[in-house]
């Protein structure tokens, strides 16, 4: 029990981090490989500013902030030329770019922040939760990350500019003859899904830490969660990031983090191979 | 725009009809790789550069049959090289088995990986993204398992090659010389397969899957058979590697080492040009010697690079050199398109 | 209404509309006929701003819209239907009306009005679009077009896909509603009869050229209308 429950809170970090990333693949055909260069980032800018003395929350606001900034920059400004191509030279080509983001920016991380780590463990009393004890760290985290999670699906469901999304990742010239503009709620996914990449950064700093070199390991992860739910689904992304955190956790005390690491890979694989569409299935990709 | 990917040479050329003028580069390439050394005087710390360029340049050979030629994007370079050195290592050093047949069988194993997994990207249709994430996870998947499967591969400390110490293999004179022959080898089937019905079959296929179809070009084959050489030459390196290094472990092979660093070499030098590879691995090589003093901002700077090529100069080194050359006189920069 | 001059569409190297001009006043019905491949589809993707590498000029009352992206010019009532429809298949039908006029929000009066013109629609309402059966979906299409209430509505191919019944209900429909709200339309078509039968004047269009124009009336007289499109002597 105390296993599942530690998986369903590392589930909803997973979660979290890949809904930001299938949700830029879904509308924007871009697969941003600098999707961990983000929260790191994030986390950078929150512990620079807790050392320097400023309020937690402002710290993390600016964290989210900054995640949220770069992804738009990136989308007006390198990936401008991305968008003249359609299906799969889009795809390819922002591959490419985004990788070269991913590798600049975590050279530039790794350089500027070698020894800067966030780490939000403040004071957390361990809670009680269906007979097992929890750190409120982690109760907490995983708050934030079901109101974030929860937030986005509202938004996606109910509101104007959720339709508009919905209608752009489906099919872009029926959106746009519908009169939604592509670039600019294009620019919006890039702050919603940045600022998701923001939110796991505070999210780790309060269950464990992030470190600059943390990048490439977030990206992979949120990549294997994206590809187990379906690229570009947000419900996907939630379903499977829960589902593969309770089994990183049952089969990480089991075996070793190694072979669960290999387990998670292995599942991607297979999603792919048998079930292009992500777990939740469907027709179509 | 060229290749249902937009990122192939500027217009599918093929390449020159007569022989001498097929494998004339490959000539000149190689004279004045091998005159090298004797210029820079024999140098240990030349000799052992020299050797790493050759066989990043192999490398990228070998990505740019698979990727450049049939728009196959493999993420697993290093895995495919390190499956065959370390199978190599391993039969050498369980079994006393000499070289010349444990080098084979790794070269065996890398092929039918390689082969193995453009067959199922072709039997299940993958898209590019698919196929780069899957080869992305078959690299983790086969570092994690040297990892973790530590009887048999040493974990992360490796393992020591037994056999093969104080021979001419360990000589970097030597050795530069064999991966030298090794990379020439590479260009001379990569120029071979160009010229070939089968090259035919890569360039109609590059251009539109669906129409070499229809013009009676198996796309399904060419696609495996790609991957099968590709995978032959990444084994071949990769073994011969171990041999001479007389050391594995993980982080030769690892995705960040070798993958990152093929992928920089044939973007700068030119996706689906003969030359490209080389040309790429020597300026690399250089930059990289050039920047040690920067440390984790060399990696800042390849990004910028691939960046800066997918963004604006898609052509690479070679072909922008070359359609300089033809417009020498004019000030005509490369066509960015 | 739409004000057209010289306009030029091209496909890579090859240019398919060669220069075209073209009027539609308010209120009027105008068809663009031709055969396939003359150019009617990108002629109308040009003017609904979906091929930002055309040139010539274009007016919508009075007003340049020239190089205007294409949810710009719906935001101004210049509305296209695609042949393809292009609904979003994962949504409700009700959802894909309500997007028909974006960013405003939706109007249940409109609404109303709009499924009261296709009451197919009304029992279809929460089901996804993609499971529509084709006349369904082409009324959806249109539907979504009419919930901005378009000063200027492009048809290309309302018949696609279409069984003869059909292809004259929604031609009956087009009919109704340009008594009913004074709609103005530019529909290219193949079915040239219905289409003839709609239109005030007509345009025919071969090899990207405007080769023939007249009313309607004269056209459907017109011998070599009759010969090529009407498979009429
Ligand atoms: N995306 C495209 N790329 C290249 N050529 C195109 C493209 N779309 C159309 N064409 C070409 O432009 C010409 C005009 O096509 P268009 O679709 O406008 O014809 P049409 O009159 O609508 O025909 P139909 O009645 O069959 O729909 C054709 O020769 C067609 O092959
Ligand atoms: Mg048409």
């Amino acid at each position: 029990m105390a296993l599942v429950l530690d998986g369903v809170a590392f589930g909803l970090q997973l979660a979290l981090l890949a809904t930001g990333l299938t949700l830029i693949y879904g509308l924007a055909g871009v697969l941003n490989l600098a999707h961990g260069q983000l929260v790191v980032a994030a986390a950078m800018v929150g512990a620079v500013a807790l050392g320097a003395g400023a309020p937690v929350l402002l710290a993390l606001g600016l964290a989210v902030v900054t995640a949220g900034a770069a992804a738009v920059l990136l989308d007006v400004t390198l990936l401008r030329p991305v968008y003249r191509l359609r299906g799969q030279a889009r795809v390819l080509l922002s591959l490419l770019l985004t990788l070269g983001v991913a590798f600049a920016a975590d050279g530039l991380l790794v350089h500027s922040f070698p020894f800067t780590r966030l780490n939000l463990s403040v004071a957390t009393p361990s809670v009680e939760l269906l007979g097992v004890t929890v750190r409120s760290a982690s109760v907490v985290a995983s708050l934030v990350a079901i109101v974030a999670l929860g937030g986005l699906v509202v938004l996606l469901r109910t509101t104007r500019v959720g339709r508009a999304i919905r209608s752009l990742t489906q099919d872009e010239e029926g959106a746009q003859l519908c009169g939604v503009d592509p670039g600019r709620t294009r620019r919006l996914v890039f702050v919603l899904g940045g600022s998701m990449a923001g939110l796991v950064a505070v999210t780790q700093g309060l269950v464990s830490s992030v470190g600059a070199t943390s990048g490439l390991d977030l990206t992979i992860f949120a990549l294997i969660v994206t590809v187990v739910g379906g690229l570009g689904r947000v419900s996907g992304a939630v379903v499977a990031g829960v589902l593969l955190g309770v089994v990183h956790a049952v089969a990480a005390f089991h075996i070793g983090t190694v072979l669960t690491f290999v387990i998670l890979l292995v599942a991607a694989i297979v999603v792919i191979l048998v079930r292009p569409s992500g777990i939740l299935g469907g027709a179509g990709s | 725009m060229s290749g249902p990917l937009g990122l192939g040479p500027g217009g599918v050329v093929a390449p020159p009809a007569s022989s001498l003028r097929a494998y004339l580069p490959i000539v000149v390439a190689s004279v004045v790789l091998a005159l090298v050394p004797l210029s820079l005087g024999g140098s240990r710390y030349f000799l052992s550069l020299g050797v790493h360029l050759l066989v990043v340049a192999s490398y990228a050979v070998a990505f740019n049959l698979v990727f450049g030629s049939t728009s196959q994007l493999f993420l697993c370079q290093g895995a495919l090289a390190g499956a065959a050195a370390y199978c190599s290592v391993i039969l050498g050093n369980r079994y006393g088995l000499p070289l010349w047949l444990t080098i084979p069988a790794g070269v065996g194993l890398a092929a039918l990986l390689g082969g193995g997994l453009s067959w199922v990207a072709v039997s299940r249709r993958l898209e590019v993204i698919y196929l780069g994430i899957v080869t992305l996870a078959f690299s983790l998947v086969f570092t994690n398992l040297l990892l973790g499967g530590r009887e048999l591969t040493g974990g992360e400390t490796g393992l020591v090659v037994d056999g093969g110490a104080g021979t001419w293999l360990r000589s970097p004179a030597a050795a530069y010389y064999l991966f030298l022959a090794l990379l020439v080898g590479h260009l001379v089937v990569y120029r071979a397969i160009e010229r070939s019905r089968l090259g035919w079959g890569f360039r109609a296929l590059r251009d539109d899957e669906v129409a070499a179809a229809l013009a009676g070009v198996d796309v399904a084959r060419a696609k495996v058979t790609a991957g099968v050489v590709g995978a032959a030459m990444l084994g071949s390196v990769g073994a011969t590697f171990a041999a001479h290094e007389g050391f594995v472990s993980p982080t030769t092979f690892a995705f960040g080492e070798v993958d990152v660093r093929v992928l920089v070499v044939l973007a700068l030098g030119g996706v689906g040009t003969l030359l490209g590879p080389v040309v790429g691995a020597v300026v690399v090589t250089v930059v990289d010697e050039l920047l040690r003093p920067l440390g984790q901002l060399r990696l800042t700077v390849y990004g910028v690079v691939l960046v800066v090529i997918f963004l604006g100069f898609r052509q690479g080194m070679v072909r922008s050199v070359r359609s300089l050359w033809m417009r020498a006189g004019t000030r005509a920069g490369p066509r960015t398109d | 209404m739409l004000t057209v001059e010289g306009l030029r569409v091209a496909y890579g190297d090859i240019e398919v509309v060669h220069g075209l001009d073209l009027e539609v006043a308010a209120g009027e019905a105008v068809a663009l006929i031709g055969s396939n491949g003359a150019g009617k589809t990108a002629a109308l993707r040009a003017v609904a701003g979906l091929e930002p590498g055309c040139s010539g000029r274009v007016r919508l009352a009075g007003e340049e819209i020239t190089g205007l992206p294409a949810h710009a010019l719906a935001r101004r009532g210049l509305v296209y239907v695609p042949a393809e429809r292009r609904l979003f298949g994962a949504m409700t039908v009700r959802e894909n009306l309500v997007l028909g006029a974006h960013p405003e929000r939706p109007d249940r009066d409109r609404l109303a009005r709009v499924v009261e013109l296709f009451p197919r629609l009304a029992e279809r309402r929460s089901q996804p679009a993609g499971t529509l059966s084709g006349g369904e979906q082409q009324m959806v299409a249109v539907g979504r077009a009419l919930m901005r209430r378009p000063r200027l509505l492009l048809l290309d191919e309302p018949s696609t896909g279409l069984a003869p019944v059909l292809v004259e209900q929604v031609y009956a429909a087009f009919a109704r509603l340009r008594e009913a709200e004074a709609l103005t339309v530019l529909v290219a078509e193949q079915q040239v009869p219905a289409a003839l039968q709609l239109a005030d004047r007509a345009y025919v269009l071969e090899d990207g050229r405007i080769q023939l124009t007249g009313t309607a009336d004269e056209l459907t007289d017109d011998p070599r209308v009759r010969r090529a499109y009407l498979g009429l002597t």
